[in-house]
């Protein structure tokens, strides 16, 4: 935001990044599960503040129409859920990354091409970790980066010190958000 | 039809907020003038008020904070509240505030903060009691609005020159008002353009924050998309505020500018108020909100 848009309360909510970084995780997995002894989750979500107009419940039935189309033919399982605050997930299962992948990019590109990109929050795809607690992979819409997220024992705890080693050990295969004060936790997520 | 366009900007309001602006550049230009005409002593007042001005934007966050008995809390000590905050800031692509809770019966809600990097967003217990949690969720998208906005270190340099004005004037009734002898008449002169300087700065920044608070109600629309969840809670707020009384709260003119909705506005004129009547804010919210649903009529949009 310039100087202008704060002199004159100007703001708008910004829209998915350019770069669109959401695919090197077709590709990252396979580190993860080679290297670092993770293995997928077999499920991943893409999250969104679900507008109340008749034209965002339509975009969003069509992709999710097409979606479970598509997903009967790859084993995707789709499930629309929405968490207590108000934000709405689309959930999919499938013990393939890749095809986990497309479905959620399918999800993100219908609201963006309808024009409703910026409701778009985060991706979060989910990891078993050998001898751990499961680790979140999360892609934030907007900046286009991701960050790990391994929730700890008691509540709202996360294991910083296994983030960061998931943030030293993915760096060259994931695009990842320097700013550690952005690495949001999405608790309590559906999957 | 694409509806989700970002709403429209009402070109009066930014039209207004800028020539208040300039206003008050001219005003101030008189009053530096003033200064550097009335020699030494003028200057003088000028270096102490930069300093309390530097001061005032470095510590006015933690000292307003401790003076309001707001706490700083931790995600574990209110998980939900961080966890809200956290989703808009994503929203927004905002990094994240530090969350205070005020202790106190009275709805309200307000941010502090020089930059982006340094803000607090405090609620109080009151308004965590009475709202839903959409409704929750406009009041922080607001506060978060204002901190986008800058509107903290807006205010601060606006009212910069304003509190010089103040400073020259009481220097003028403690001093000036005695012997004649040290009173030259060039600070006569600059004590009448600091009382002119004073009194019209005072309207043009009480228009200014009202126009910022329109623009902050716009602001959370546009991370929220739901306009009528904040009017709801407006009202919500308007309604049990001024049944509550609150001495400390009310008391407390300066931080007034930076809270969600002014504590009881009900008897204070339009033109002294720091905040617009909450009728006009519902009424604006509920033009966006035509916006979003596709149904806004052709004119534009008044605020």
């Amino acid at each position: 935001m310039g100087f202008l848009d704060s002199l004159l309360g100007r703001s708008r909510t910004p829209k998915p990044a350019k770069q669109d970084r959401l695919f090197a995780m077709s590709t990252a997995y396979v580190t993860l599960e080679t290297a670092h002894g993770m293995t997928s989750g077999g499920k991943a979500g893409i999250v969104f503040q679900a507008e109340a107009t008749a034209d965002f419940a339509r975009i969003l039935a069509d992709a999710e129409e097409v979606l479970r189309a598509t997903g009967a033919e790859t084993g995707t399982d789709v499930k629309m859920e929405d968490d207590k605050y108000g934000y709405r997930w689309v959930v999919l299962s499938d013990p393939d990354v890749e095809d986990l992948v497309v479905g959620i990019n399918a999800i993100k590109d219908a609201l963006d091409v309808g024009g409703y990109g910026a409701r778009l929050l985060a991706v979060v795809f989910r990891f078993k970790r050998e001898g751990g607690r499961d680790a979140y992979f999360i892609y934030n819409v907007k900046r286009g980066l991701w960050y790990p997220f391994v929730p700890a024992g008691g509540e709202q705890q996360r294991d910083n010190e296994a983030e960061l080693r998931l943030k030293a050990q993915l760096a060259s295969e994931l695009p990842m958000e320097p700013e550690l004060e952005r690495w949001f936790p999405l608790w309590g997520a559906p999957l | 039809m694409n509806r989700s366009a970002a709403l429209k900007a009402p070109a009066g309001l930014q039209a207004r907020m800028l020539l208040t602006i300039f206003l008050l550049g001219v005003v101030y230009l008189a009053l530096i003038a003033a200064l550097f005409a009335s020699g030494a002593s003028g200057v003088f007042i000028a270096l102490i008020a930069g300093g309390l001005f530097v001061f005032q934007l470095f510590a006015a966050e933690k000292l307003g904070l401790r003076a309001m008995g707001a706490e700083e809390v931790s995600p574990r000590e209110a998980p939900e509240l961080h966890a809200m905050i956290e989703r808009l800031c994503v929203q927004a692509d905002l990094p994240k505030p530090k969350v205070a809770i005020m202790r106190t019966s009275m709805p309200n809600a307000f941010a502090m903060g020089r930059s982006k990097k340094a803000a607090t967003v405090c609620v109080t217990t009151g308004i965590m009691e009475i709202l839903s949690p959409a409704e929750l969720e406009g009041v922080l998208a607001h506060e978060l609005s204002h901190i986008r906005h800058r509107d903290v270190v807006v205010m601060t340099i606006v009212s910069f020159f304003a509190s010089i004005a103040s400073m020259i004037l009481q220097f003028g009734f403690f001093f000036g008002g005695g012997s004649d002898d040290d009173d030259s008449p060039g600070f006569l002169a600059l004590f009448l353009v600091s009382l002119i300087v004073y009194v019209v700065s005072f309207f043009l920044m009480s228009a200014l924050s009202r126009y910022r608070e329109f623009a902050a109600d716009r602001g959370a629309a546009e991370i929220t998309r739901r306009p009528s969840a904040l009017s709801s809670a407006l009202m919500k707020i308007s309604g049990t505020m001024d049944r509550i009384p609150q001495q400390d709260l009310r008391a407390n003119s300066e931080l007034a500018a930076f809270y969600i909705a002014r504590p009881s506005t009900k008897s204070v004129l339009n033109l002294f108020s720091t905040h617009p009547p909450m009728d006009k804010r519902i009424a604006a919210l509920e033009r966006l909100e035509a916006q979003i649903q596709g149904t806004a009529a052709a004119t534009p949009l008044a605020a």
